[in-house]
């Protein structure tokens, strides 16, 4: 049986499988079917030649959620809240995005104010009832919601983070009006402080809810049309799946998803080649995504922001994204300075190189000009040289430069941006990125990453054998996971362990629930705990591990404290013991371990890799460069630079002076001059 | 006599040495650098106003202390804090400090503001060379003075907290405790005072190892080169747009309703004179000084004049020293927008700032009518109030944001800071979790915004009920009338505010029901416990005819109740069928053409 991976994104839907019995591997790659995305997904499985009953598992990742909430393509969504707090979603936090820009506007609120309803009730920040639930009010919205079409409503109460009992009360009454109607509540969804992210959480939940249905109702139809009988499992935010059945109920887990694919490949590289901190990035057409994996875990963040000001309250990959691909556009601004990007020549028309009308330069018609890329793309398609030249060409007389140094001088600027975005994944949690081994995904990234590397003093770039499809390769090397958390408020100087443990053993059983429905038997099943702390008096709480094994005792809290202050001066670079740690709630992840890809590389076929030589400009010279296919060179071979790899799906630039070697898993480690 | 201040950064015409590729690359390393900073004190600072609120600015500055880089935090303290670098520059040799020497101040009257604002100031070396500086400036909680948070609408300084003259309060890395301890027995909230000051240092140190690491990288000599480079670059930028505003002379008014001492309003004149690439802002004309807490100290009225420019002249440039270059502003020597000591100067990074901005926008709408968006409610509407109850007193804060003006292309933002600052709002279950208040509301108001063919944003209303005893300053203002439109475009309501109890509710600022008006601006507002502080924020001034607004917009804002029935008939000639669900076309006609009369001033 196949273990298949699917990743659809913006412009390829990619495939990765491996055969549980013979260890054979495939990819595949085909256009992402903009209208009906599951339709590609059937597409790319059919092209790979894997028949849908062969299938055991099926992993998932798609950007519909993120779509569908950019585009605010959803059907419309009501909200049901505590009288006086009608605009907490439109008002969000009051700030806006461009410090001195005249004309800008904020995002446009998920839910629209005449759809945005209030009822008279309140609870005290100590979850006493300060007015009880005004049950008439609720009954009149109740009725006035059901006399629209509106089916999907997000019931946010004021302090219901620390008891959801009057929202579940609302919820009861919009139910009983509408039992066919999707209603999130938004305490029990996630019991997070301050109002406006759990708010907009539980709005974004509702508001997919009827998306996500209809998309995974279709995909499953069709899968099961075709004889699938396997199990289908989704990518999620924080970098690890659930069940497609988990997924409908919880699509404010779907957003950004997407690359977390890319970061579970990472950490598999993590295992496989025994570099122990690894630092991920991704090159797309339009952006660059990076993350880091310290000693091979990646990290998880709460402050992620789907647009200006719309925070998602979900544990997600920390995963930073600029933008910077591909399809970057090059530009001279009003002072004379080079620019490239934020603004992408996108799919459509793309760069100026694919002929399809683009006229302005781009990064990869830069890298066409330099020889880094082939006109004809291996065969797959023919690049308008032309075109590129005479794109590059206009920004180069704007900047009295040469044609090819323009060229380089875009892809190095390119690379920077991308250099910036790892230096704030990296820097912001207080680490060096020096000490990390940069891995290149996506079909851009092996074409940047020495450059990057250089760019950040990164001796050593590993090129995995998959990188093209990295996201698909990534889904299938994925364990289940669900993060939970309670609110749980207390100094560490006067916790109850006891209390705590009560609280985490709660947890952990919920958890334990998710995973046994998920289909995990408890041998597989692995809990990670944490608290999310900060010092008495401060307002941001940090992430700390919970020591494993045993239950919590006054030396664990001891133990606790050390590592709060130690985890502060990492973050912030100053900790002090003048300060008191504090407990604001605590955390299980729940990880379901599944079936990994063997180690052996038996599916692995040598043979002849070169393919002669070509000119490449680097550093201001043409230098006649070696190329190689990626697909069949042997294990063990060296490699030294300038070359050029080319892959089915990706292309890997070694820059002059550079030395590689291809690991037994085919993976090109270089190390940098 | 007039006091001239002009800001030339002696770098102008300065030769592009370094490549344009590592040109780039630095730019953005030195935003990143100051971005840090910002993102470091949020998350670890300790009182409301700066974690919560953010109401803290960040920047760094070169070797000769000018402006190098900025974080997008509150644009009346970036563009104040070169005064107080130079401040300190003047007291303490620069030459002579040290790796780990940390300067601070907050004199009004010697490069600082307001005294809640303290300055941090860092030297950034490398290898016994210094390469820049980290400046760090944050709103601190309460300072002491006669009032919470100093909001004591006095008549003097000495009622508004502690004045710290430029001071090192790190030497090579060691605290001076001596300053410590005079803080910490100043303000009403010393229990914020050290882990504040933590974070100031992670953000003064997060951007030293920035720096070190670039100065490691591409040495030192290029480093500097860029920096000079790089301020030169955004004053070419600066100047290409001030060339693009027609040359002339341009004048506008507006007005503080009041010192908080007087019902008397005070009036900010601004002649701007435009010729060729120079800009000069001219207040001759503006109110003498006055008895109340809204003079505005040099730094502050210069601030305002800096980020007012900054948004039509190169509102995407680095931002730098370079942007102030070309302008020069000249202000009377007794003028309330230049203050002398011991004039009060609380309100004048909300009030003051927010009116100089306003009148420099009004005066720019007669030079580019068709590129001015029209004023926002231009103040912040900041309280600070205490609550006690038997277990002691607590202090909290916020800032009541009104909306935008509407610009040529869309209407304002609702409910958005002021362009003074970029803080953020309290939010109510925060608040309530460390003191005794309920949040009871903070919405949209229904019609707050000025009507226009892109009509103002909308302000807000907000309510707080004391569960103790409640003592609340505040600084406000725009409570006699509106935010102005322009173009043709109408001013938004007047501010007000109440104390609600549970018999009657009465206006404590602004007009009252019988026309008459009531002086808000005091330290001390008192509530019972039980009672509520309502306070209604004003939108954004209109611009354009609202006659000629798309009715289908105006159906649009009624449906979602932004604007009233009545409104959308009353100052739209909007009419809607008797379900008001849909237009009706003929009627909302001949309404239209029945104000069209009506209206004194036909569009512009």
């Amino acid at each position: 049986m196949w273990r298949v991976g699917v990743d659809v994104g913006g412009t390829f839907t990619d495939l990765f499988a491996w055969h549980e019995g013979t260890g054979e591997r495939r990819t595949c790659k085909v256009l992402t079917t903009k209208n009906d995305r599951s339709e590609g997904v059937l597409a790319v499985i059919a092209d790979a030649g894997i028949p849908l009953a062969g299938m055991s598992v099926l992993v998932h990742g798609t950007t519909t959620a993120t779509n569908a909430l950019i585009e605010r393509s959803y059907p419309e969504a009501a909200l049901v809240t505590t009288e006086g707090f009608r605009d907490v979603l439109e008002i969000g936090r009051m700030h806006r995005e461009f410090l001195y820009r005249p004309y800008q506007t904020k995002p446009s609120p998920l839910i629209r104010r005449r759809h945005r309803f209030t009822v008279d009730e309140r609870l005290s920040a100590q979850g006493e009832t300060v007015r009880p639930l005004d049950v008439g009010a609720a009954r009149a919205v109740a009725g006035r919601i059901a006399a629209t079409p509106i089916r999907s409503i997000a019931v946010c109460f004021i302090n219901s983070y620390v008891t959801s009992r009057h929202e579940r009360a609302m919820c009861d009454i919009l139910q009983d009006a509408m039992p066919d109607a999707d209603v999130v509540c938004s305490g029990d969804l996630r019991p997070v402080f301050r109002e406006h992210g759990r708010f907009t959480t539980a709005a974004i939940a509702a508001c997919l809810m009827p998306v996500m249905r209809d998309y995974f109702d279709q995909l499953e139809r069709r899968l099961a049309d075709g004889g699938f009988g396997g199990r289908l499992l989704i990518l999620k935010s924080n970098g690890g799946m659930m069940s497609a059945r988990f997924a409908r109920h919880h699509p404010e887990e779907l957003i950004e998803s997407g690359p977390a694919g890319g970061v579970a490949y990472a950490a598999h590289l993590c295992r496989s080649t025994g570099f122990r901190d690894i630092l991920h990035t991704d090159v797309g057409g339009t952006s660059f995504d990076t993350s880091i994996l310290p000693g091979g875990e990646p990290l998880v963040t709460r402050q992620y922001e789907l647009e200006w000001d719309v925070p998602v309250m979900v544990p997600m990959l920390d995963i930073r994204s600029v933008g910077a691909g591909g399809g970057s556009v090059a530009w001279v601004d009003d002072g004379g300075s080079l620019r490239v990007g934020p603004r992408s020549a996108g799919s459509e028309p793309g760069p100026a190189c694919y002929g399809r009308g683009g006229t302005e330069a781009t990064v990869t018609d830069a890298n066409l000009l330099l020889g880094r890329l082939h006109p004809s793309l291996g065969g797959k398609f023919a690049l308008d040289v032309a075109a590129a030249r005479r794109a590059v060409q206009t920004v180069a007389d704007a900047m009295g430069m040469s044609l090819l140094e323009a060229a380089e001088g875009i892809v190095r600027i390119g690379c920077e941006t991308m250099a910036h975005a790892v230096k704030a994944a990296i820097s912001s949690r207080g680490r060096d990125p020096r000490d990390f081994v940069l891995a290149s995904f996506g079909g851009a990234g092996p074409m940047h990453a020495c450059f990057v590397a250089q760019a950040l003093s990164i001796p050593r770039v590993v090129v995995p054998a998959y990188a093209g499809v990295a996201s698909a390769f990534g889904a299938t090397a994925m364990d289940i996971r669900h993060d939970i958390e309670a609110f749980h408020y207390s100094p560490v100087s006067s916790a109850d362990p006891a209390r705590i443990e009560a609280i985490l053993a709660g947890l952990q059983a919920e958890g334990h629930a998710r995973l046994a429905a998920d289909g995990i038997t408890p041998d597989r099943m692995r809990f990670i705990r944490s608290a999310q702390m900060r010092y008495v008096g401060q307002t941001y709480e940090i992430t700390v591990p919970l020591p494993e094994g045993g239950a919590l005792d006054a030396a664990g809290l001891e133990r606790l404290g050390s590592e709060f202050h130690e985890t502060h001066r990492i973050e912030y670079g100053v900790a002090s013991d003048d300060f008191f740690p504090e407990i604001v709630s605590l955390g299980v992840a729940a990880i379901g371990v599944t079936t990994r890809l063997p180690d052996t590389a038996a599916a692995v076929v040598n043979g002849d890799a070169s393919r002669g030589t070509r000119p490449v400009y680097f550093d201001g010279h043409w230098h006649d460069v070696s190329v190689h296919d990626g697909e069949v060179m042997g294990v063990g071979t060296d490699l030294s630079g300038p070359a050029i790899i080319e892959y089915a799906h990706a292309i890997a630039v070694m820059p002059p002076g550079a030395t590689g070697r291809i690991d037994r898993d085919r993976n090109l480690i270089v190390t940098l001059a | 006599m007039s006091q001239i201040i002009t800001a030339e950064t002696g770098l102008s015409g300065t030769p592009d040495q370094v490549d344009p590729v590592t040109f780039e690359v630095l730019r953005s390393l030195f935003d990143y650098a100051a971005a840090r900073m910002s993102s470091i004190l949020q998350r670890s600072s300790f009182s409301q106003i700066l974690a919560d609120n953010v109401d803290f600015s960040n920047a760094i500055y070169d070797a000769e202390l000018r402006l190098l880089a900025q974080a997008a935090n509150c644009p009346v303290h970036l563009a104040a804090m070169h005064f107080s670098a130079k401040a300190l520059a003047a007291k303490f040799d620069i030459e002579r400090l040290e790796e780990g020497d940390i300067l601070v101040v907050n004199d009004p009257y010697n490069g600082g503001t307001h005294i809640n604002d303290l300055t941090f100031m860092m030297p950034i070396m490398h290898k016994g060379r210094r390469i820049a500086f980290a400046v760090s400036r944050g709103h601190w909680m309460d300072l002491g003075g006669g009032a919470a948070g100093g909001l004591a609408g006095s008549n003097h300084v000495a009622a508004e907290g502690l004045r710290v003259p430029p001071l090192k309060i790190f030497r090579a890395g060691k605290p001076n405790e001596d300053v410590f301890d005079i803080l910490l027995a100043n303000s009403r909230t010393p229990q914020f005072i050290r882990g504040d000051l933590q974070a100031h240092l992670g953000a003064l140190r997060g951007a030293e190892r920035e720096m070190q690491r670039a100065a490691e990288r591409y040495g030192t000599d290029l480093l500097l080169a860029a920096m000079r480079q790089l301020i030169a670059y955004t004053e070419r930028i600066s100047r290409k747009g001030i060339e693009a505003i027609p040359d002339g002379v341009y004048e506008a008014e507006d007005w503080a309703d009041t010192d908080g001492q007087t019902d008397d309003p005070v009036k900010v004149k601004v002649t701007i004179k435009v010729e060729g690439s120079d800009i000069t802002v001219d207040f001759e004309g503006s109110d003498r000084a006055v008895v109340g807490a809204i003079n505005s100290p040099v730094a502050n009225t210069a601030a305002a004049v800096y980020y007012a420019l900054q948004f039509f002249v190169g509102p995407d440039a680095p931002a730098n020293a370079g942007m102030f270059a070309p302008i020069r502003i000249v202000l009377p020597d007794d003028c309330w927008l230049n203050a002398k000591w011991p004039m009060p100067v609380v309100n004048c990074t909300c009030i003051t700032a927010g009116k100089v901005a306003a009148a420099v926008w009004q005066a720019l709408a007669k030079a580019i009518p068709g590129q001015i968006i029209a004023p926002t409610f231009a103040d912040a509407n900041w309280f600070m109030a205490t609550v006690t109850t038997n277990s002691g007193t607590t202090l909290f804060t916020d800032i009541l944001s009104g909306g935008w003006g509407g610009t040529p292309f869309h209407d304002g933002m609702s409910v958005t800071m002021d362009p003074l600052g970029n803080c953020l709002n309290t939010p109510a279950e925060s608040a309530e979790l460390m003191h005794r208040i309920v949040y009871e509301r903070f919405d949209l108001l229904q019609d707050s915004g000025g009507a226009g063919r892109n009509r103002g944003g909308l302000g807000s209303a907000f309510e707080v009920r004391f569960l103790g005893h409640g003592t609340l300053g505040i600084e406000t203002s725009r409570t006699r009338s509106g935010s102005p439109g322009v173009n043709g475009g109408d001013t938004s309501p007047a501010q007000r505010m109440l104390r609600i109890g549970p018999k009657k509710s009465q206006v404590i600022g602004g007009l009252a029901a019988d026309g008459s008006w009531k002086n808000p601006i005091s330290g001390t507002h008192a509530f019972a416990p039980g009672e509520v502080f309502r306070f209604e924020a004003t939108g954004g001034g209109g611009w354009g005819n609202p006659l000629e607004r798309d009715p289908a917009a105006v159906l649009d804002d009624v449906l979602d109740e932004y604007v009233s029935r009545e409104a959308a008939n009353s100052q739209y000639g909007v009419v809607l069928s008797a379900d008001g669900l849909r237009l009706d076309p003929q009627a909302t006609a001949a309404r239209r053409a029945e104000l069209s009369r009506e209206r004194r001033n036909p569009h512009a």
